[in-house]
């Protein structure tokens, strides 16, 4: 009596666990389906080479915090902020 | 490059929301625009590469996207998404809890693509209101934006301020091996050569 109910688990744990590995398998491959592209390796390289609390005035000012806080209560009026720069900030500057 | 570029603005603010991230829950989603790279940045891999990182933060995989790839998958060798398709599915993830999408240097991105992934954008906030977007680029596409984006964006000037120029040319001297570690006073002038020298823009 107790065999076939051993087997039974067996195959259950079997079963479980090559589905486990396509599911794996898939996400892999699904992101990558979703586009080839992988931007964080842009932005670690930026990260690094980012001097030390440059540009952090920019997040103490109330139009970036009101963007960054107010997911949930300002509504669609503040949900885009752009910041645009001149010539005078970029790489031609100061070369 | 000096100060506060653009991609430096945007790369700190990918930091603090990815800090924020480890606090909230909440998704963050970011693409450097980069005019040398225009042959693969199209709006289909550019979407789809803020969708991507979306996906790659849930648990699971929604079942709307996996049925998809498992559908596309058996025709032609494996079929890709339209922009269309891809907007949905954005539309589908950034419901599931507050998310912060960035696009840094959208003037580098070529300009018949500009309008496609400006109303994408659009679309996405339309059907998620809880979505935040951060845009960087220079000033010239200030027009586009209004729009294609509804004249919805606050719009911010940056410009290195004095603090970032010093903050810069330090690092850069510490850096510099040719320079005497210990030569303050020539660094204290270098600094003040720059600094009188900031444009009024």
């Amino acid at each position: 009596m107790s065999m076939p109910v051993t087997d039974n688990i067996n195959s259950f744990n079997v079963y479980n666990v090559s589905n486990h590995y396509t599911l794996a398998e898939d996400r892999s491959e699904i992101l990558t389906w979703l586009s080839p592209l992988e931007p964080r390796i842009r932005h670690q390289d930026l990260r690094t080479r980012r001097a030390d609390n440059v540009g952090e005035w920019l997040l103490e000012i109330d139009e970036f915090k009101r963007w960054c806080d107010g997911a949930q209560r300002e509504g669609p009026d503040h949900a885009i902020l752009f910041c645009c720069g001149g010539p005078g900030v970029g790489k031609t500057y100061l070369r | 490059m000096v100060g506060l570029t653009c991609s430096d603005t945007s790369s700190l603010v990918v930091d603090k929301l990815c800090d924020m991230a480890g606090q909230r829950n909440i998704a963050v989603s970011c693409f450097y625009v980069d005019f040398a790279a225009r042959e693969e940045q199209t709006p289909t891999n550019i979407l789809g590469s803020l969708l991507k990182q979306i996906v790659g933060g849930l648990e699971k995989v929604p079942d709307e996207i996996s049925r998809t790839f498992q559908d596309y998958k058996k025709v032609i060798g494996g079929r890709g998404l339209r922009v269309g398709e891809i907007v949905k599915m954005l539309q589908t993830v950034t419901s599931l809890k507050p998310t912060f999408i960035c696009v840094d240097a959208l003037d580098e991105c070529v300009e018949r693509h500009r309008p496609e992934v400006l109303d994408s954008l659009r679309q996405i906030l339309g059907e998620s209101p809880n979505t935040r977007i951060f845009l960087t680029g220079r000033r010239h596409i200030r027009g586009e934006l209004e729009t294609h984006l509804s004249g919805k964006a606050v719009v911010l000037c940056i410009k290195p301020n004095s603090d970032d120029i010093v903050g810069y040319v330090r690092m850069r001297l510490s850096k510099d091996t040719s320079l005497r570690a210990n030569d303050s006073g020539l660094e204290d002038e270098i600094i003040k050569s720059f600094t009188e020298n900031i444009p009024e823009t």
